[in-house]
């Protein structure tokens, strides 16, 4: 524990630059069995893992399903883990594979719908769409309600690969360096694949932009 | 760069994914056409509507799955052997290696170790000032692969005291009493995962609880243990005194109380079992309106409790 509160202390102290230096010391107490480092490492990354996978699945269910899975299989493999690649990048690999196979599931069973399950039962889609402020031309309204059906189609129609490559480039930020590593592919693949579903994107919305 | 490649390379350009050179080429063609100026303004406006579908988890959601992962990690880690995971974290110093023992053997060795420790401290006062050893079983303690530095400290005439333990194991079957008196111990260890463990097998066993020794443990853990996946292992154990009022109390109040849903969904299984394979005592029926009268926030067992009672004709009072 007190070896822990030194990380702490070096991010604090010597700043960002060391964060990557920390992170490989705190995968290394954990490795050793220390559950606190565990612990450092699951809250410095859970939130981003749960978003990515609520936004991809939109689901509170499955995304409190992958984000168990993920941090388990972690956890399991952790000992394995041999530095090969930063601790965050093996667990987008992981996230992001777990959200593949969840969509292809997803995809054979046709389930993608105009709403999901949260825990106070179905709720649609359209209802987390920002509303537009009430004096705004009805016009327009109408039109931004349309248009945001639109992407909730074309996200769907996207391909299980497709829609993780866009949602790690567009909603995580992520470059697409990461998003070849954290998948497996070169950076040249992840990039196709985003090419792929920003065109379908630029044609299904086309004529409302 | 024609009007053709330039708009399909629109989306990498904004997200900056374009290299040095296909950027600039971009540039000097946007500011030359004004049909690619016209698409990169509509790429940019699909990408900001795009990006207004972003979600943000619930605040709760996270809190839920952190709340739910620890139990299911505390899982996960006592099914192995929790005590070859400690040795091996113990001896690597040494370069000590451990056979896979079975679980349940390995488990009494760590508990007898543990309990064996204070008591195989070395006189402290026989190393202040030297390091004179005149009794060879000591000499032989300290060449010990299974002799552990436990505690460093310095004194102010520059000398160092050392706190040294040593190992010890005991194997034995489960029914022998020193191994269930060990086990009831591990059950209230500070380590969860000793006690997560200790109370595994103490569950998993036969034996009657004569002394009602487990039943006290079990009833400790339910009320006080801060870990959820030790509490829901002792809530499963209560299954064994359903008939005692005393379980039913103390179901009812994790039900009631627990604010670990895991628990409480654990302790409702026991109170209405799923497969409703006995019928429900007189006991047990009023235990379950009494959860009901007390109004639970929770809708699974509201509803858990209000089936039960329909199921058996009994009156649901709110």
């Amino acid at each position: 524990m007190e070896a822990r509160a030194g990380f702490v202390d070096n991010i604090a102290v010597q700043g960002a630059t060391l964060e990557r230096t920390t992170e490989a010391d705190l995968v290394r107490a954990a490795q050793r069995g220390d559950a606190g480092a565990f612990d450092e490492l699951v809250r410095v990354h859970d939130h981003q893992v749960l978003r990515m996978a609520y936004n991809l699945l939109r689901s509170e269910e499955d995304a409190r399903d992958i984000y168990q899975e993920a941090f388990l299989r972690v956890h399991r493999n952790l000992p394995k883990f041999r530095f090969d690649s930063s601790f965050s990048t093996w667990l987008y690999r992981i996230v992001a594979n777990l959200c593949l196979d969840h969509l292809r599931k997803r995809k054979v069973r046709h389930e993608e719908s105009a709403s999901f399950k949260s825990e106070s039962g179905e709720v649609d889609r359209l209802q987390f769409i920002p509303e537009e402020r009430a004096d705004v031309d009805p016009q327009r309204r109408f039109q931004s309600a349309e248009v945001n059906s639109r992407i909730q189609d074309v996200l769907a129609e996207l391909t299980p690969r497709e829609r993780v490559v866009f949602e790690m480039r567009h909603y995580q930020g992520m470059r697409l360096r990461a998003i070849g590593q954290a998948l497996g592919v070169t950076e040249e693949a992840a990039k196709n694949c985003l090419f792929r579903a920003t065109h379908k994107m630029r044609a299904a919305l086309g004529d409302f932009a | 760069m024609n009007c053709q490649d330039a708009q399909s390379s629109l989306s990498l350009y904004l997200y900056g994914e374009l290299d040095f050179a296909q950027e600039e080429e971009i540039e000097v063609h946007l500011e030359q056409c004004a049909a690619c100026q016209l698409s990169l303004t509509r790429e940019k406006q699909w990408h900001t509507q795009t990006n207004a579908q972003a979600l943000e988890p619930p605040q709760d959601l996270l809190a839920e799955c952190r709340r739910q992962l620890r139990p299911a990690l505390a899982r996960e880690t006592s099914s192995e052997p929790a005590v070859v995971r400690s040795w091996w974290r113990w001896g690597k110093p040494f370069d000590i290696s451990f056979n896979r023992w079975s679980a349940q053997v390995a488990l009494a060795s760590l508990l007898v170790g543990l309990g064996f420790f204070s008591a195989r401290l070395l006189d402290h006062g026989s190393l202040h000032g030297s390091l004179q050893l005149s009794n060879s079983n000591e000499m032989g303690m300290l060449n010990s692969p299974n002799t552990l530095v436990r505690d460093i400290q310095t004194g102010s005439s520059g000398e160092v005291r050392i706190i040294i333990e040593q190992q010890s194991e005991i194997s034995g079957r489960m029914d022998d009493p020193t191994i269930r008196r060990l086990l009831l111990a591990g059950a209230r260890e500070p380590e969860p995962d000793v006690r997560f463990y200790a109370m595994q097998l103490l569950n998993q066993q036969s034996v009657t609880d004569q002394a009602g020794d487990l039943r006290e443990v079990l009833f400790d853990a339910v009320r006080n243990d801060p870990n959820p996946a030790v509490r829901m292992e002792a809530v499963d154990g209560l299954r064994r005194y359903s008939s005692d009022p005393a379980a039913l109390e103390m179901i009812k109040f994790v039900v009631e109380h627990d604010d670990n849903q895991g628990v409480r969904y654990q302790a409702i299984n026991i109170l209405v079992p799923p497969d409703r394979a006995v019928p429900m005592t007189p006991a047990v029926t009023q235990t379950i309106q009494e959860v009901l009268l007390s109004a639970p926030s929770d809708d699974y067992v509201r509803g858990r409790c209000s089936q039960a009672l329909q199921e058996a004709k009994v009156a649901v009072i709110y």
